[in-house]
Order: C-alpha cells, then sequence, then structure tokens
C-alpha cells in the first residue's frame, strides 16, 4: 500500500510515455467492447422473447359447429398431459380480438354481413410436449381443426441460438483482441522501460513490484475502453427502447434498467480482467529475457 | 561473506574471464579488487551480484549460493547488497532523492523511513542541495555519489563499487575512495574494484584482491596470503 502512489505515478507515466497509442487502444478497445456490449444486448432481448413465448405457446382447437356444448372436449383436453389451460373463446370474443389487432384498418371487418369468427378453444400448453398434446386434441373426437404456431416459435428460436453462437464468437473475438492489443501495448512500455527494468532488478526489487504499473496501465486502458462502451450502450440502448417502444410495442423487451444494469457490470468487470490478464500476458515477455 | 570454491566464470563466446578462484572473505572488511582493464575484476563483481554464474567451482555469498537455479533467491539476495555501477544505472528523468528512494520502496521499510534514510545518504556524499535535481542534470561526479548514496542509503551488509575512480581526476577520485572506504563498519563490508592502484597506497588496512587474465591472489598489510 506503501507504493500506490508510485505505482499511479508509474503507470501515468508509461501511458504518457507512448499517448497516441494508448489513447487509440483505449478507443480501440471501447469499440469492440462496445460491439460486444450490442451483441450481448441483442443476445439478452431475443432469449427474453423466445422465453415469453415459450411461456405463452398456446394452440388453437376449433371444434365442430354441430357441437353444442363444448365443456365436455374442455374437461377432456385439461386432463392431457402438458396441457395447462384451456380457454373457451366465443366468436364475439375473437371477433374482438381481432378488431383490437387491426387497429383503425378493423372497419373491415364491417364489411361481413355475418361475423366470420368461429368459437374456438384456446390451449395453454407446455412447449416441450406439443407434439403429443397436439396428437392427442387431434384425436378427440369433435375436433375439426387445431392451429399451432410452432413454426414460428421455431424459427424464433433458431435466431435466438443463432445470436447465442454469434454472441460466443464476439466473446472470443473480443478477448482475443484485446488481450493481444493490451500484452502488445505492455510489452512496448517495457521495451522503453528497458533500463529501469534492469536496475530495478540489480536492486532486488521483486517481479510483482516491478509488473504492477505495468498490470495497472493494462487495467486502466481496457477499463477507460469498457466505460466508453457502457456510455455508447447507454445511449444506444435508451434511444433503441424509445425507438421500439414507440413502432413495435408488441415486442417483449426485457426491464431497461435490467438489461442495462447487466451490460455495464459485464463490460466493466470484463474490461478491467481482460486488462489485467493482457498486461500479466505482455509481462510474461520480461521473464522471457535474462533473469539479470 | 563469501566463500569461493574452485570458481571459473566462462562467457557464452567461450571467453574465460575468471578461473579457479578461491576466496573466504570476512564481514566487515575492505577490499580491494585490483588489477589492469580487462583481468576479470568487473567479472567478479558480477559473479557475486548474480548477473553471471560460476561456469565451474562453488560460489556462496552471504549464505546464499551463486547458481542458475536460485535466480528467486539471488534477487533477494542483492536487497542485502549495495551496487555502485561503472555506469550508475541511475534512472532518468528522476531526482536525486527519487533515485536513492527507489532502492528502499520494495524493502519492508517505512516510506518516511526511506525517505529519511535517503537525505542522510545525500548529505553523507554532499549533495544534500542536488536531492530535488534530475539526475540527468548533474555532472559525472555527482551522479556518482548519488549512485553511492543509493548504494549506502538502505544500509547494505556489501557494498560493491565497480571502477568508481573510472574518469575521475585525481583529487575527486581518492575523495570517492575514502568516501567508500567510510562506510566499512563491522556489519558492512566494503569491495571496490579500480585499475588505478596508485590510489590506493596508503590505505594499508585494506585487503588487496589482485586479479591478473582471470586469476587471483590476496595480500594484506603488503603480505601475499
Amino acid at each position: 500500500m506503501k507504493n500506490i502512489g508510485y505505482f499511479l505515478r508509474e503507470a501515468g507515466k508509461i501511458i504518457r510515455y507512448n499517448h497516441v497509442s494508448n489513447i487509440f487502444s483505449l478507443l480501440g478497445t471501447g469499440l469492440i467492447l462496445f460491439l460486444l456490449g450490442l451483441v450481448v444486448a441483442l443476445w439478452g432481448v431475443s432469449s427474453q422473447l423466445v422465453g415469453m413465448l415459450q411461456q405463452e405457446a398456446e394452440i388453437s382447437a376449433y371444434f365442430s359447429s354441430q357441437l353444442e356444448d363444448p365443456q365436455d372436449i374442455i374437461n377432456n383436453i385439461q386432463l392431457i398431459d402438458g396441457v395447462w389451460n384451456v380457454r373457451y373463446v366465443g366468436a364475439e370474443e375473437a371477433r374482438a380480438r381481432m378488431e383490437n389487432i387491426l387497429g383503425d384498418e378493423s372497419y373491415v371487418l364491417d364489411l361481413f354481413e355475418k361475423n366470420p369468427f368461429e368459437p374456438y378453444l384456446e390451449i395453454r400448453i407446455h412447449l416441450d410436449q406439443i407434439d403429443s398434446v397436439l396428437q392427442t386434441i387431434k384425436n378427440l373426437k369433435g375436433i375439426d381443426y387445431v392451429r399451432d404456431n410452432r413454426e414460428v416459435l421455431e424459427q424464433i428460436k433458431g435466431v435466438a441460438r443463432a445470436l447465442e453462437i454469434l454472441g460466443y464468437l464476439v466473446i472470443a473475438a473480443v478477448s482475443i483482441t484485446t488481450l493481444v492489443i493490451i500484452s502488445h501495448m505492455i510489452r512496448q512500455g517495457i521495451f522503453h522501460n528497458r533500463d529501469q527494468i534492469k536496475t530495478l532488478r540489480l536492486l532486488g526489487a521483486p517481479d510483482s513490484f516491478i509488473g504492477f504499473p505495468f498490470v495497472l496501465v493494462g487495467f486502466l486502458l481496457t477499463f477507460g475502453g469498457g466505460l466508453l462502451a457502457a456510455v455508447l450502450i447507454t445511449i444506444l440502448i435508451n434511444r433503441g427502447y424509445g425507438q421500439l417502444g414507440g413502432t413495435l410495442p408488441f415486442i417483449p423487451l426485457p426491464s431497461r434498467d435490467r438489461l442495462l444494469l447487466g451490460l455495464i457490470t459485464l463490460l466493466l468487470s470484463g474490461s478491467a480482467a481482460l486488462g489485467i490478464l493482457g498486461s500479466l500476458f505482455g509481462l510474461s515477455s520480461i521473464n522471457k529475457e535474462n533473469h539479470g | 561473506m563469501i566463500k569461493a570454491r574452485n570458481v571459473s566464470l566462462v562467457y557464452r563466446d567461450g571467453t574465460v574471464a575468471l578461473q579457479n578462484i578461491n576466496l573466504n572473505l570476512h564481514q566487515g572488511g575492505l577490499f580491494y579488487v585490483i588489477g589492469p582493464s580487462g583481468s576479470g575484476k568487473t567479472s567478479l563483481m558480477k559473479l557475486l551480484m548474480g548477473m553471471e554464474f560460476p561456469a565451474t567451482g562453488f560460489l556462496e555469498v552471504m549464505g546464499q549460493p551463486i547458481h542458475k537455479r536460485e535466480t528467486a533467491k539471488i534477487r533477494k539476495l542483492r536487497r542485502d547488497i549495495g551496487p555502485v555501477f561503472q555506469e550508475f544505472k541511475l534512472i532518468l528523468g528522476r531526482t536525486a532523492i527519487e533515485n536513492v528512494i527507489m532502492g528502499m520502496r520494495f524493502l519492508d521499510i517505512p516510506l518516511q523511513k526511506a525517505r529519511e534514510s535517503a537525505k542522510n545518504a545525500l548529505v553523507r556524499v554532499g549533495l544534500e542541495h542536488k536531492a530535488f535535481t534530475l539526475v540527468d542534470k548533474l555532472s559525472y561526479g555527482e551522479a556518482q555519489r548519488v549512485a553511492i548514496a543509493r548504494a549506502v542509503a538502505r544500509k547494505p551488509a556489501l557494498i560493491l563499487a565497480d571502477e568508481p575512480t573510472g574518469n575521475l581526476d585525481h583529487d575527486n577520485a581518492v575523495k570517492i575512495l575514502k568516501l567508500l572506504e567510510s562506510f566499512k563498519d563491522k556489519s558492512t563490508t566494503v569491495m571496490i574494484t579500480t585499475h588505478a592502484t596508485h590510489l590506493i597506497d596508503e590505505c594499508r588496512s585494506a585487503t588487496l584482491i589482485h586479479v591478473k587474465k582471470g586469476e587471483i591472489s590476496i595480500e594484506r598489510g603488503g603480505e601475499q596470503i
């Protein structure tokens, strides 16, 4: 602790010595981390979307028009394993829902003389049991037609999976790039300070004492980049939520505060860890030189 | 303090710098390592500092064997040595006092005490008025005295000064030698290399280690040992 002021001064000197390269590496790291934040944000949103859709997975079962009381069918469906709720939707409610969806365009429904909608059963199911549930319902007496939204769900799940893979790839790319940038900057710093390092070794200074200012430099550069990325991602998400909330209100976005908190924590802690790790990689080059 | 048995030093290019050195030096003495340029004086200093390792034989400094496998322990050993290098090895862009304190930052000495020791050492070498001057702006002789202050401020058990009279005129060279000699006491050994034997004629209390073509002989009080 007694040397903390010295370490900070040394780190400042190392940064100032090669300040143009260091500023560019801070900006570069910041932009790379911003890219990481962006992909992780998209990943988070898509996961939320899939999660919500999975929770709300439902199928619609249409029954024969001759059937006067569907209660027997409702009772039978409720007994099926994988079904957690069955609700009767009358023709009028079905029309009202469509009016709601169409909004200003709902006048087209007035062109029909009679209500074009039929009553149906809205069945909430566990998505992982969709195949068996569908098969059982289709085989029930009185059921004419079953409609499911499995294709849509599968497509969204595919997009989420692709984003997840892209996320992992971006995390790997960001980590490798940041490590290379920082370890290179540290090696440059070591090269510029090689005489001082050699003298300190001859005086008996331990490697931890010699290396700490360099670790601090790596930490400060990437943490600075992390802060920059956090600011950019905060601006982008605030604007994005404002835009999406207005134009695409039906997309179930995760809570903005929670998403931002998660992203900022990830960017700051990730950048700090990468900075320290990159510095340690860079410092390993000291040990390759003679121990003089 | 220093034990050497049949120690040889061979550089990577095959040059034999020292051969079959035998030494048994006790703590608290004053030793002059003398000999013409290229005789192996600096090589001996490098061995004692653990900057080079014996090709053959056994060398021990303050109980620490000097061996390639012992680099971490040798680093610790150096904390008990006050080196004055031929080329000083001061850290440029820092003041004199910063350079002196630098040698103590990683030791178990509180910062305030290190500052006091640094000030006292600069007073002792007559440079208190240049304490806050950048070492880049000091004269050759002043820079050398800062190097001496750095070496002695941390109160080492062994002071190793390599050619401290190098480029100095006669009067200043004698002053520097007298200064270094003054740090010798019961617990501090001082070892100085020099090719300027005429400067140490008056110093009869010193043990002279003659190095010639990589071999040594020892003389004390005018008698060969």
